[in-house]
């Protein structure tokens, strides 16, 4: 195989999300608690709802870190 | 007042239990009252090859295929179930990342998934006789009932429960569907294996012979599925038998299967009816006419007889070809005839037994048994159907191996041979083997998809979903028994009658009122159902001590009695001798002498003029009521049953045994369900009032332990939940203290503002806003993905946002993931989740629909089972519901109220020592209801309070020389309160001293769920039907309220006849239209067009005359001329009026019209 036969696939789906680059830059990783061991998972766009520490299924959401404040009466 | 049990709040008890939960369940009646399901689903797999679902296998037996043509049979596979194996719940076997691979029902709740276990069947099979194969066959997913053997959290005690996110008293019982919770509910069935004597006027639609007159026997196999026998009187003195048999009904001479059964002779069967009444010409004549009849089938040895069965019934009962006649007989009595017996002397004396009582029936020596009476009846398990089910799918399978098999013989006839060691392998896979997905139809739907029916009247309704909107409704689901959906339609009422039989089992006050009241029946607290059959041990040499002869012995006749246990004859004595024998065996039973179980029941039919046929019956069999009574002579517990409590003389307390007495209750208490009994001093209620407040109490919103980790569409919470100053002693057996219910509230009986007239409730705005009754829902709301897709497709949709543009407002309630904030307030049209389409690059997003705020709550991302990128999400929310004018309440005793407005504090009455009243309700609630148990309660309440105690409300504590209001008036005159509970009160607005004085109390108030914040409806304008344009109908889609017929005849009635056309017309389908005055037509007026030389209006078509082209002048047009919309011109029509109708007029004009009938309007003036 010489250097001119080489053509990275463009193809993305075969790519890794990271690895593609492009598309991604808007959700910047969201970090989620496993319902099971309460380990915080990162899960990027296309990553399958696991925790990565004990496989379980079912992932919370954060609650939201800055101020949500309503009228205060 | 007795002082056995002494109520106390428990407080650091119950500290101590939620600060540190421990190993050992505190509450043992909560997982008694469930016994029956988790018993019920436990026997499927308990016990190796003799559990249940094994015993079905064994009953389903082989089926047979043949590869040859019907001369030549060619070779024979015979295939059967082996064994049945059901595993416990795991995650999928293509799942590998997961180290526990346990999954626990709590997961499933989250995950809107099923709580579930793989089931196994090991099929034998066998080719032209020769050694039998095995072979493993993997069917699917089954539900699984929590709490049963084959659940993970199977005898965890409170500390596990909590680490594995359930109650820490969770009992089980129900099953986990889609994330729902759902029970098969109990329901009533005949009692097994007793034949009833029944005259039923629908017998006689069986054909032209037909009497009233039946004995029915519901036998039930090892297995526990039953088939019914009928023997059918007919006028000529005959009698046959009718069973049903996949749907269909067969009717059968008895004397063929009698014939058949054993080889007999005309004579033993005479003797074995007539017995020593020989001089019964009654009898003695049918019986003759009855073998006489039989002659002319020419039927006479036990072969014949078996041929002559066989040859009809091999169709129907699908006997494989090599099998003789004479055994496709033996196959059908095994199947069909008196299934609880194995043996066929036993059927055949049986058969004899119930043709005799069928005579006794004619002859009116005995009475019709009851079938509406708990004495005749038992009950069907849950476990037990979901077992028949699985029977019958197996059945399914094999049938349909079978039936592949020949298919594919008959399209490749060379490629497969019967004899081919891949069989199996190139078989299994072409058929349907989820027989998982079936279970999971069933217990989703509640419907039963059977081909035999089961020998059940309904097919629909088996399962309910298990509302947690409270713990009492909660537990409630489990002690719920159904008598049938088929008798919801009859209209007699016969069914619902409360009978005194049912003393004990079913609870007389727990019943709703309505359409369901008798039917659907609640089972008493200590009501039990047995689950299994139970070890009678060696009955047949226990009766042979008491003098018993055995079965075979001439004796078959109501002058003797019959010794029967589950339905088979064992033996025959005389009246003296059976009441002997029963006694001596209840007491053997009572002690455990002589290995006779406990439950064991003896019903001891004795003989009498005309009432139920006489015999010693004796039950040991599973599925029947049992409770638990004191048994005099020997101060032990003896578990008696509904057959033998009819005979038993039960004292209700130990002050009223007289010498017949054998028995006494434990306490009176035991005969009302677990709701009932929470009601406080119910004894002092007209009984209605205790009947609304089982149904209101169900309704109250209540505390649920586990919030999080579930999903449920709807969860009610009470935030400031009280334990019950007034509690019934069984409240704290029930542990109902840990799910508060309501608030113990200040109330006072007085007629104050005009705004508590009919049932309305004044509450302190002061009460209010320190939280009275202050309550939250939660809404879960589901947003899947894959459900917007088609399925197979590519994922296309993905939560988030895309590159293109989208409103940035979004992102005031979304994070940057698409999905909610926790915590963020949402209003009507806020995005609740942003998803986008990678293939057209759209995003779009799910709005919050409701007028009401809401608060996101939790946000739970779910994976499914494959792994695959997010799709799923649920999200909760928080609607606060604090109490506003409409919302419902109700005190314990059924009177419910609805609170009409929020008074001042400083403008409520107030009392001598400052107290201010958190609720006032109008004295006429009381006079017609008749609620003293309230008065009562309000006594004890306040003195409790006074004296900082709990009080004991168990009913038929007091008595006429000691009454309530005597005991409590005491400890109030001891607080410094008046003895009555009555204390001057002054006006808030005034001062002034109140001119009598008031009574007030402390009463314990629920919050009932029925708020006006969910129903609240109006309208000026809005959506109409487009047909009819009048307006839709429906709070959701904002409609209107019908004004009905009996609406209408109010108007009219009071004269508002502007009123009444404002509603009907205005306000609905008002419609201006033009009609022609000269031929009264709606339909013929149309617009004419502006022309030179005249304005645009309404013509008549159908009066106008049209103009021939070139019949005139343009010049000059024929005086009025005008013209329509494509230029033909007319004269004439003028005659039109603008006229007011409902629209729907125009409709119906327009329907009739296309009928071809005309409609013609006189227009005046």
């Amino acid at each position: 195989m010489n250097k001119e036969s080489f053509s990275p696939s463009l193809d993305s789906q075969n790519l890794s999300a990271s690895a593609s680059g492009v598309a991604n830059n808007k959700s910047y990783a969201v970090k989620y608690l496993c319902a099971n061991c309460s380990s915080k998972v990162v899960l990027i766009r296309g990553d399958p709802v696991r925790c990565k520490e004990c496989g379980h299924r079912v992932l919370y959401k954060e609650r939201a870190n800055y101020t949500v404040q309503f009228s205060a009466r | 007042m007795s002082e056995t049990k002494k109520a106390s709040f428990h407080t650091l008890e119950r500290e101590e239990y939620f600060a540190n939960p421990p190993d050992e369940q505190k509450y043992p009646l909560l997982r008694d009252a469930v016994a029956p399901h988790i018993g019920s689903f436990n026997a499927l797999t308990e016990g190796g090859m003799d559990s249940l679902l094994n015993l079905a296998a064994k009953e389903v037996g082989e089926r047979v295929v043949f590869d040859g043509d019907d001369e030549n049979l060619g070779n024979r596979l015979a295939i059967r179930v082996a064994n049945v194996q059901l595993g416990r719940p795991t995650v999928s076997a293509n799942d590998k990342t997961t180290i526990n691979r346990k999954v626990f029902p709590s997961e499933c709740r989250e995950r809107m998934a099923t709580y579930r276990a793989r089931m196994v069947l090991t099929l034998g099979y066998s080719v032209n006789g020769g050694p039998e194969k095995f072979e493993s066959r993997d069917v699917g997913m089954i539900p699984i009932m929590m709490g049963s053997n084959r659940c993970h959290l199977e005898g965890m005690g409170p500390k596990d429960m909590v680490a594995h996110k359930e109650e820490s008293e969770e009992q089980g019982g129900y099953f986990v569907i889609n994330g729902l919770e759902k029970l098969i509910r109990l329901l009533i069935v005949q009692r097994r294996n007793h034949p009833l004597a029944i005259i039923r006027k629908s017998f006689t639609k069986r054909g032209s012979n037909y009497t009233t007159f039946g004995v029915q026997i519901r036998s039930v196999r090892p297995d526990q599925s039953s088939q019914t026998n009928v023997l059918h009187y007919l006028s000529d003195g005959g009698i046959t038998m009718r069973f049903s048999w996949r749907k269909n009904e067969y009717l059968v001479p008895v004397m063929m299967i009698l014939k058949a059964l054993v080889e007999t002779n005309d004579r033993e069967i005479f003797d074995g009816i007539v017995a020593s009444e020989g001089s019964n010409s009654f009898l003695t004549d049918r019986l003759e006419l009855l073998l006489r009849n039989y002659k002319s089938y020419k039927l006479t040895s036990k072969q014949e007889n078996l041929a002559f069965l066989g040859e009809k019934f091999r169709i129907v009962m699908d006997a494989p070809k090599d099998m003789s006649n004479e055994d496709v007989g033996r196959l059908m009595l095994k199947r069909v005839i008196l299934v609880h017996l194995q043996d066929n002397t036993d059927k055949f004396r049986m058969l004899l037994f119930m043709i005799r009582k069928l005579y006794a029936l004619v002859a009116s020596e005995c009475s019709p048994d009851n079938p509406d009476a708990v004495q005749h009846q038992e009950v069907l398990l849950g476990g037990f159907l979901y077992g028949m089910i699985i029977k019958e799918r197996m059945e399914e399978y094999l049938s349909n191996f079978c039936a592949t098999v020949r298919t594919e013989l008959q399209k490749k006839k060379q490629s497969l041979h019967l004899d081919d060691p891949k069989i199996m392998q190139r078989i299994c896979p072409r058929i349907n083997e989820d027989i998982g997905r079936k279970l999971h139809y069933f217990l989703s739907t509640g419907n039963l998809v059977s081909h035999t029916g089961l020998d059940l009247q309904q097919t629909t309704g088996y399962t309910v979903i298990v509302e947690k909107i409270n713990f009492h409704r909660f537990i409630a689901h489990f002690r719920m028994i159904h008598r049938g959906s088929f008798f919801a339609e009859l209209k007699t009422t016969d069914v619902r009658k409360l009978l005194p039989e049912s003393w004990g089992f079913l609870c007389p006050v727990h019943t709703p009122d309505g359409s369901p009241c008798g039917l659907l029946n609640h089972l008493a607290h200590k009501c039990l159902i047995s689950v299994k059959k139970s070890d009678v041990g060696d009955i047949d040499s226990v009766l042979n001590q008491l003098g018993i002869s055995p079965a075979g012995a001439l004796a078959n006749t109501p002058q003797k009695s019959v010794v029967m246990l589950d339905g088979k004859i064992i033996g025959w004595c005389t009246h003296e001798i059976a009441q002997q024998a029963a006694n001596t065996i209840r007491q053997w039973k009572v002690t455990g002498d002589a290995r006779l179980p406990q439950d064991l029941e003896v019903g001891l039919v004795p003989p009498s003029r005309g009432g139920q046929y006489p015999g010693l019956y004796l039950f040991a069999e599973a599925s029947r009521f049992m409770r638990p009574v004191k048994h005099l002579a020997t101060e032990k517990e003896d578990i008696v049953g509904p057959f033998e409590q009819v005979y038993l003389n039960v004292a209700v307390t130990p002050d009223e045994i007289t010498n017949v007495h054998s028995h006494v209750e434990y306490s009176p208490t035991n005969i009302l369900s677990i709701l009932a009994n929470m009601t406080p001093f119910s004894d002092f209620n007209q009984s209605p009032r205790n009947m609304y407040q089982c149904q209101m109490g169900k309704q109250a919103m209540g505390t649920p332990g586990v919030l999080t980790h579930r999903s449920d569409n709807k969860m009610y919470r009470l935030q400031t939940g009280q334990s019950p100053i007034v509690r019934a002693g069984l409240f704290d057996e029930y542990g109902l203290d840990n799910f508060p219910n309501g608030m113990n509230a200040v109330v006072a009986v007085i007629s104050y503002t005009g705004y508590d007239m009919d049932d309305a409730m004044i509450i302190n705005k002061s009460a209010h806003e320190r939280g009275f009754g202050h309550g939250t829902i939660y809404k879960t709301e589901k947003v899947d993905l894959t459900e917007k897709q088609k399925p197979g497709d590519p994922t296309l949709l993905h939560f988030g946002f895309g590159p293109d543009n989208w409103p940035r407002e979004w992102t005031q309630t979304l994070d940057v993931d698409g999905l909610p904030l926790v915590g963020a307030k949402l209003s009507n049209g806020d995005p609740i989740a942003a998803y986008y389409d990678s293939n057209s690059n759209k995003t779009m997003c799910l709005k919050y629909k409701s007028g009401e705020t809401g608060f996101v709550e939790e946000v739970k991302l779910l994976g499914d089972d494959s792994l695959g990128e997010l799709q799923k999400i649920t999200v909760k929310l928080r609607i606060p519901r604090s109490p506003v004018i409409g919302d419902k309440f109700s005190s314990r005793h059924g009177q419910k109220g609805v609170c009409s407005q929020k008074w001042p504090t400083y403008d409520m009455p107030f009392s001598e020592s400052g107290i201010q009243p958190d609720v006032i309700i109008n004295p006429h609630a009381f006079p017609s209801r008749m609620t003293i148990g309230m008065f009562v309660e309000s006594l004890a309440a306040k003195s409790g309070a006074l004296h900082g105690m709990a009080q004991d409300a168990t009913p038929w504590q007091f008595s006429e020389t000691n009454t309530a209001a005597e005991y409590f008036g005491e400890q109030l005159l001891k607080a410094g309160y008046n003895y009555h509970g009555n204390e001057p009160m002054y006006s808030g607005v005034t001062g002034q001293e109140l001119r009598c004085d008031i009574y007030v109390g402390v009463v314990f108030y629920q919050r009932l769920r029925h708020m006006v914040n969910d129903k609240f409806q109006v309208r000026s304008t809005g959506p109409v039907n487009p047909l009819t344009m009048q307006p839709v109908k429906g709070r959701k889609r904002s409609g209107g309220i019908r004004v009905g017929e009996m609406e209408r005849d109010a108007l009219i009635g009071h004269g508002t006849s502007y009123l009444l056309q404002d509603r009907l017309l205005n306000c609905s389908d008002y419609t201006q239209t033009s009609m022609c005055r000269t031929c009264g037509s709606l339909t013929a007026t149309q617009e004419a067009q502006s022309t030179t030389g005249h304005r645009r209006g309404v013509k008549c078509r159908r009066c106008a005359t049209q103009l021939e082209k070139d019949s005139f002048s343009w010049d000059s047009p024929p005086e009025g001329m005008w013209q329509d919309a494509i230029g033909n011109c007319f004269v004439g029509g003028d005659d039109t009026t603008t006229v007011a109708i409902p629209f729907v007029l125009k409709y119906l004009n327009s329907e009739l019209s296309a009928m071809g009938i005309k409609m013609k309007y006189n227009i005046d003036p």
